[in-house]
This record gives C-alpha cells, structure tokens and sequence, in this order.
C-alpha cells in the first residue's frame, strides 16, 4: 500500500539513482543539521514520527516539501532531508498552500507551533481548511512560547494553573495568570470544516507516526494535533502522560457533532483524547479546480493572443 | 485641418450608469480610428455621490487626460456645480432642465436636453438613460445615426439582444431630439484610420495582467483591494483559461506568502495590491529578497495614507516600495508609464525577478491602472521571455553537495526546485550560508548581504528604463517616474512651440537608481526639477539622497492625475519669473 501511494505522489521524474534506491528508511530523511532544539523537547518525538511516516511511503524527498513559520518547531524542515521552506512568523499555511497550488503532485507539510499557527497565524487556519488542499498540518503544542523563553501561548491554560508549572510565565502573568481564555484547536479546526482531524502526543512514538502517516494519505486538507511538551519553560509531562487516553470504544470518525463534543468536553474533564476524531473525504482544491479548467479551455489552452481578442 | 482634440466629460450621481456612457464613447471612438485617453474620477462608495468620466478624443496617440473640458454633460446639479467652471470659453455644456438650473452668467453655450424627462415619457425605461445620453453626445459630435447605431450593437448594449431594439430605439430619440431642436455644434468626428484588430483598448490593470499572462505568470494570489481588485479580476477569467491557478486569499499577507510558496516551486507568480495591502506585504518581502525567490508584487497607488482616497491617484508609496522593509532587504522597483506600457513592464517585471531571483515591485496608480488608452497589439513573437537559472538537469549533485547559494561572479546562484531537481534544500528567512544552512557568523551575514545587493546592481544595465526627451541644450529639465510621463512629454511639446527648451528625464526603473543618466541630466541641466503626484516629493528626495544633487521640485496632491496644462503653466512659470 504504501509502496503504491509512493508511485503515485513521485509519478513526475524518477532518476537512475532514485532508482537505486529500493526502500527508504528512517535514516534517508535525516539531514546533516543536528536538531537545535533543547534535549527533551517534545519536537523530536514529532520529527521522528514524521520521518517514519515519510520513510513507510517511501516518499522521494524530492518531492517532499515542509513549510513552517517561526518558532522551536518551526526549526523543524532544516532537521529533514527534504525540500523545506521557513517562512516569516505565523504564515507556513498559506506558503504551503501556494506550493501546494503550484504542483499538486508534491507531498506538502506545514508544521509549527500553537503561537505560529493560532497567535500570529490563526487567521490563516480557517481558509487552509475552505480550501482543503492535500496538505497535512502538524501543529506542535507545547502551550507556551518557547523560542522567545516562556511567555504565554493562545493554549495555555487559563488563570494561576500554568504558572505553577513554569519558570517564565510569572515574568509575563505575575499578579492573577493568564487572563486570556484558553484556546480550543481541535473544536476550532471541526467547526471550521476540517475534512481530517487527529490528536496525537509526542511522546506515543508510534502512534504519533501512525496518525502523520494517516494525514498524509488523506486526500484533503489533514490536521494533526501535536502535543508536544517544552521541558524548559512549561514541562507538561507528568500530566500529560496522565491525561492522554484514547479514544473512546467504537468511535465513529464520521461524526463530527460528536468530535466537537468530544474536544468541548475535554477542558472540563482535564483529559486528551489521543486518535483520529474526525475523517471524511471532501472534494479537494486540485480537484475542483480541474473543473474550472474543463469549463475555461475544455480540451486545449488558450493562448495570449485569444485572451487579448476582447480588447480590440 | 486641426487636428483633432476634444475632451468630454459627463457627470451623474455615482450608480447612475454614466461611467458605462463613458466607457462605450471611448470603445466606439477607438474603434472607429480615433486614439482615446479616459480618466474617471469617482466617490468610495458604492452608491451615491458624485461622480464623472471623461474621454479625451484625438487623432493622434493621447498622452494626458485633457485640460479643459469641450463638451461637458452634467445630469444633475451637484455636478452642474462641480464641473461647470472646467467648461472652455468655447466649450459647452449639456444639462437635463428638469434636474438643473444653469448659472446665466455663464459665458459659454449652455443646451438643455431633458434626458430624464425624454427616458421617462418616450422611451419608458429607465435604463435606456445612458444610451439616450450616448446618443446625444454622438448627435452633437457630428456622428451619423447609423454609425452611432452600429457602435450600440456593437457595445456592451448589445450584447442581450432582448434589449438591443429598446436601446436603438433610446439612440434615435436622442437624435430626434438633437435635430428637431437644430442642435448643432458644428463637429464631425469621423474616423481616420482602419484598425481591424491591429490595436487593442485596454485599461492600464488590463494591459498589465496580460503582460504578467504572456511574460508566464500561471500563479496569483491576490486580496480585494481598490483600485487593484481588477487585476485580480480579469485573470480570475484569464488564468484558468491558461491553465494558470487564481486564489483570493484571506489577507494580503497570505497573498505574498502563498506567491513565495508557488514560485520556490518554479511557478511565475504575481499579486497585486495598493498602499494598504503593500504595507502588510512588507515583512514577507523582506522574506523574498532573503530567501533569492522570484515574485512580482504590483502596487497600484491610491491616495494614502491608512485608508486615504481609495479612488484617487498619488505617486506616493514609493519610499514604500523601495524602503519598506526590516534589515536590508532590497528589491528591484520599477514603474510603468501609459497603458500600453502595463503590459511591456509587466513581462519586464517578470523578466526581473526571474533573472535577478528577487521581488520585483511594480507601481502602477489608481489613475493609469483605469484608464482607457488605445495601444498596438503585441507581437507576441518579439516578447523577449527570461527565465531563472536552474541546475542542469542532468547534474547528479546530491543534495548535501549542492550550494544553492553558490557565490558566482554575477551573484547569481542557480536553484533547484521540488519535483524537478534532486538538490532539495531548506530555504530559509534566517541568515545562511551557500549551502542553505543557518549561519549567523559576521562572515555569512557580510557575504550573503552583498550577494544580494550586488547581484540587482546591475539591472539597471537593463536596457529601456530611463529615457530622455527634449532640447538638448534645455534651460529646463523635468524629472518624471512612471505615469507622468505623458502629461509631462506634452507639456514639453507645447512649450517647445512657444520657445522654451525644455528636456524630461522619465525613469521606468527606480530601484536600483540609473544613476549615471540622472546624474548626465542633472550636470548638464541649470536647473532641473522633478514632477511628481506627492507632497514630499519622494523621488526628489531619493535622487537627492543618493546624488547630493540640488533639485527643485513640482508636486500636486490633489488626488488627480496631473494634467498637461499644469505643467506647462509650471515651466512657463518657473523660465519667465524664475
């Protein structure tokens, strides 16, 4: 299955030595620049995750491409051996969306953190999910600013609870915590139309792997929910490891009233369920647009001289 | 004979359909042989206010939108009020009787023709207005009806042919009424040339989008904004006609982030905004220049600044534009001159960007962006297209071993792309080294700084960005960037008929500066002055700043395109008292 899908997605050129090259493994997708981020960090479990899924399709790193914004995890495409593109601060989504427009056959991921993607950036959010292109986002939550040491995130939690567990965010917060509400991604991303929904939590390799492999099949517009704890300046793992539960028995990934529950429900219950929560299959951007084309040239393209044709 | 020279305006409430009387006038007197120039000058608003279109007719290429006006048609008194004072002595004014109340003091002809009351009690539908009024403006130029009522069918109101017969039918009402009441202003415009489709009409955002078609622009993202929403417009139905992708992004930062996306993939990309929208697009050009990717960003300036006069014209976002950015992030700047123009400096943009593997913004302004002019159709056979460096093909460098920042002797590395060349990198907005990798050493930042200044230095070896016109020997010499170029080369053309030598240096590219042909004019020149649509005089202040050269300036900031007359009166001002 997997070999066939990686046929599919490298179906432009393939080399002579690309050839050679029978089975890629976890290894192929490492890149030369070592990891800069702190040693525990949440970011490898995702970065190993991620390059296991690449790996299981085989995917030509030629073909690959990783966009990011800025941040610890936006450090993530230099640590792959892919192509990759590190934008400015909040805008990994719609820079992936135009490789994406620009040549739908290659595999785009955009990754970054909870500031990048629903801070800065989360006015992108809702039009990468309109659009349901073939990307598959990865939003790594660490509930804190790490790259600029410890501040505030739009996930962490409200009021005095988050201070108590880091070293910074008493410099930001001193007197009554965090005033702003905490953000729901997971509820966000169902509401606005997301056709692939998951959580999953770096520290649960292979499901992590698992979940991003599941994303990159899906032919639409995927977002993977990456808990992904800071060690340094708002260490989550002990209740983290406590409050991950899986999904519950029989869950219907059709149902996204359901889904929406679920994600509303955890806030209250102090729990994160792990798995895919919601999946359909949408009509894709590429996909809609081949009708656009049907309809604006049918069997042959115009030229510039036909375009100009109205204006004499 | 004189040659032909007329300027005719007409003014309504905004919504009232007179733009459209404007736009068809311009369309059948151009295809009838005539050159055209039109110039509309409207409110913000949707509905409401007061608003007029104006079609400078002549039989020779225009080059400005006309002085005073000949004939103007005013369909209600606010603009009756507005315009009237802009009427020649021997001009005339055409006014409905039942909407206005002419000033009897006025000395020039003043004609009442009751285009409401004639729609209302005759024709019967009110949408026929426009075409009655058509009419009249044909009648009075000395227009057969027959030709007039070809020029119908062949319009917009045509088109349906549901109405074509309640439109002829409000066109010979219109001349019924012109001959019943011996109206006569003693004009026969007739055309003087056969055109066929040698020539084309288009709006300066129209010509532009199909330079951008044919220079091999398949990607645009874009955000509704006046007054370059058109752009966005007219490839939404070009584009896909081409095979080319049309997005309309949330936002205009997403707009110049998804074009940086699109073209790391190889795509030509282009997004067009105004003032506004290039202010936010200010950090990802940066992101641009940084990461050595191609993109063509269009300005179409508006009166500024924050939301300012969306419908008017400036030139004033050029410190914007070469200026705007965090660090040292240069760009090429260019600017286009006339509608023809559009579309040679849009393959041009294109040209740029892929050559040089940086943005290339190119100015435009509200007023050149909606005009109407007539140009020659392109040959698309003699369009030079360029474009980026690539890795060979056939070159098996893997990617560990490939430099895509590779120091060459004209700063220009080659650049691989996904899915076509294995020597995928990471690009990146922080400083790197040839290899693409992170690098913050005094060592990279000095290096790579200088790639990318050095490597556009040299585009202003470019051919065709800088043109001088005029006396040799000038006792005046004029500066001008982009679209005053044709006001200012008529006003030179009428000065010279009175006796003064006066010469105009018109630059096409501002960033980087021509310097050794503004410096050649401005040594040579006692006096020389640089003409521009914004109060500090931006461009003045850049030549200064870059020349330490004394310069005087000219500036108008009336939200109004200059008018030849206001530079003529200029140079007559500044050569008889100093």
């Amino acid at each position: 299955m997997a070999e066939v899908r990686a046929a599919k997605k490298n179906n432009t050129e393939i080399t002579e030595q690309d050839e050679k090259i029978v089975k890629r493994s976890l290894k192929d997708y490492r890149s030369e620049v070592k990891p800069t981020w702190c040693p525990g960090c949440g970011d490898f479990g995702v970065l190993s995750a991620l390059q296991r899924s690449l790996a299981e399709r085989n995917l030509n790193p030629k073909d690959v491409v990783i966009v990011s914004g800025i941040g610890c995890s936006g450090r993530l495409p230099e640590f792959v051996n892919a192509y990759g593109l590190h934008v400015v601060h909040g805008r990994a989504l719609p820079a992936a969306q135009g490789v994406k427009a620009a040549n739908p056959e290659l595999t785009v991921i955009a990754v970054g953190g909870d500031g990048d993607g629903f801070a800065i950036g989360g006015g992108h959010v809702p039009h990468a999910v309109r659009r349901n292109q073939d990307i598959t986002y990865i939003v790594m939550d660490n509930q804190v600013y790490g790259l600029t040491k410890g501040q505030p995130s739009p996930s962490t939690p409200s009021g005095m609870e988050a201070l108590q567990r880091s070293i910074s965010m008493p410099k930001m917060a001193p007197y009554e915590g965090v005033l702003e509400g905490q953000l729901n991604f997971l509820a966000m991303v169902l509401v606005y139309g997301c056709s692939f929904v998951a959580r999953t939590f770096s520290s649960q390799a292979s499901d992590m792997a698992r979940l991003i492999g599941e994303g990159l099949d899906h032919n639409g517009f995927s977002f993977i929910h990456a808990m992904s704890p800071c060690p340094t300046f708002y260490n989550t793992y002990d209740p983290w490891k406590e409050s991950f539960v899986p999904l519950p028995d029989g869950w219907d990934i059709s149902d996204r009233i359901k889904a929406i529950d679920l994600a509303m429900e955890e806030v209250t219950d102090g729990v994160f369920h792990s798995g895919l929560f919601f999946q359909d299959q949408y009509r894709t951007y590429t996909e809609k647009l081949q009708d656009v084309y049907d309809k604006a040239y049918g069997n042959e393209q115009a030229t510039i001289d036909m375009l100009m044709n109205q204006y004499s | 004979m004189d040659s032909l020279d007329l300027t005719i305006r007409i003014a309504g409430e905004n919504g009232e359909g007179v733009l459209t009387v404007g736009d068809v006038l311009a369309e059948a007197l151009a295809r009838s042989g005539l050159y055209i120039y039109t110039f509309k000058n409207l409110p913000a608003e949707i509905k409401g206010g007061a608003s007029m279109t104006q079609v400078r007719v002549q039989d020779t290429p225009v080059r400005s939108p006309g002085d005073a006006l000949d004939i103007l048609m005013v369909w209600n008194q606010e603009n009756y009020d507005i315009h009237v004072g802009e009427v020649k002595p021997s001009g005339v004014v055409i006014f409905d009787p039942d909407e206005c109340k002419p000033d009897e003091n006025l000395e020039v002809l003043q004609i009442a023709v009751p285009l409401q009351d004639i729609t209302k009690t005759i024709i019967k539908t009110m949408k026929s207005k426009n075409v009655l009024a058509f009419g009249v403006l044909t009648a009075c130029l000395g227009i057969p009806c027959e030709s007039a009522e070809q020029m119908v069918a062949e319009s917009r109101w045509g088109r349906r042919k549901e109405f074509l017969e309640s439109n002829i039918n409000a066109l010979k009402q219109a001349y019924i009424y012109v001959a019943e009441n011996d109206i006569d202003l003693g004009l026969r415009v007739k055309a003087t040339r056969e055109v066929g489709d040698s020539q084309l009409i288009m709006t300066g955002n129209e010509a532009l989008c199909m330079g951008a078609l044919a220079a091999g622009c398949r990607y645009y993202a874009g955000y509704p904004i006046t007054p370059a929403s058109d752009v966005m417009e007219t490839l939404a139905k070009a584009m896909p006609k081409v095979g080319g992708v049309l997005m309309q992004t949330e936002d205009e930062i997403a707009a110049i982030t998804a074009v940086i996306g699109a073209s790391f993939t190889g795509a030509k990309v282009m997004t067009a905004t105004a003032g506004p929208g290039l202010s936010l697009m200010v950090e990802a050009l940066g992101l641009a220049t940084m990461e050595e990717i191609p993109i063509v960003v269009v300005d179409v300036q508006r009166g500024g600044p924050s939301t300012g006069m969306p419908t008017k014209t400036e030139q004033s976002d050029l410190n914007l534009a070469i200026y705007g950015a965090h660090g040292e992030a240069p760009r090429i700047v260019i600017a286009a001159t006339n509608t023809e123009d559009c579309f040679y400096t849009a393959v041009k943009a294109f040209n740029l960007a892929e050559k040089y593997q940086t943005p290339v913004i190119l100015l435009s302004d509200q007023h050149l962006s909606q005009r109407a002019q007539v140009m020659a159709r392109p040959d698309l056979k003699q369009i030079e297209i360029v474009d980026r460096k690539y890795p060979d093909s056939n070159d098996v460098t893997a990617a560990q071993q490939f430099n895509r920042y590779e120091m060459t002797e004209d700063h220009i590395s080659p650049m691989p792309v996904p899915g076509r060349h294995r020597q995928h990198y990471v690009a990146t907005g922080l400083e790197h080294d040839e290899h693409a990798h992170i690098d913050y050493s005094p060592e990279a930042h000095i290096r790579m700084t200088e790639k990318r200044s050095l490597k556009i230095e040299s585009a202003v070896n470019e051919p065709g960005f800088v043109q001088r016109y005029g006396a040799e020997d000038a006792q005046l010499g004029l500066i001008g960037w982009g679209s005053s170029e044709g006001p200012i080369l008529e006003a030179l053309d009428r000065t010279r008929a009175k006796g003064y030598k006066v010469a105009a240096l018109i630059f096409k590219m501002i960033y980087p500066l021509p310097e050794k042909e503004a410096r050649n004019f401005i040594d040579t020149i006692p006096m020389v002055s640089v003409v521009e649509l914004n109060a500090s005089g931006q461009f003045a202040n850049y030549l200064r700043g870059r020349l330490s050269a004394s310069l005087e300036q000219f500036n108008i900031i009336t939200g109004l395109p200059f008018k030849a007359g206001d530079i003529e009166d200029y140079i007559e001002g500044v050569l008889q008292y100093g």
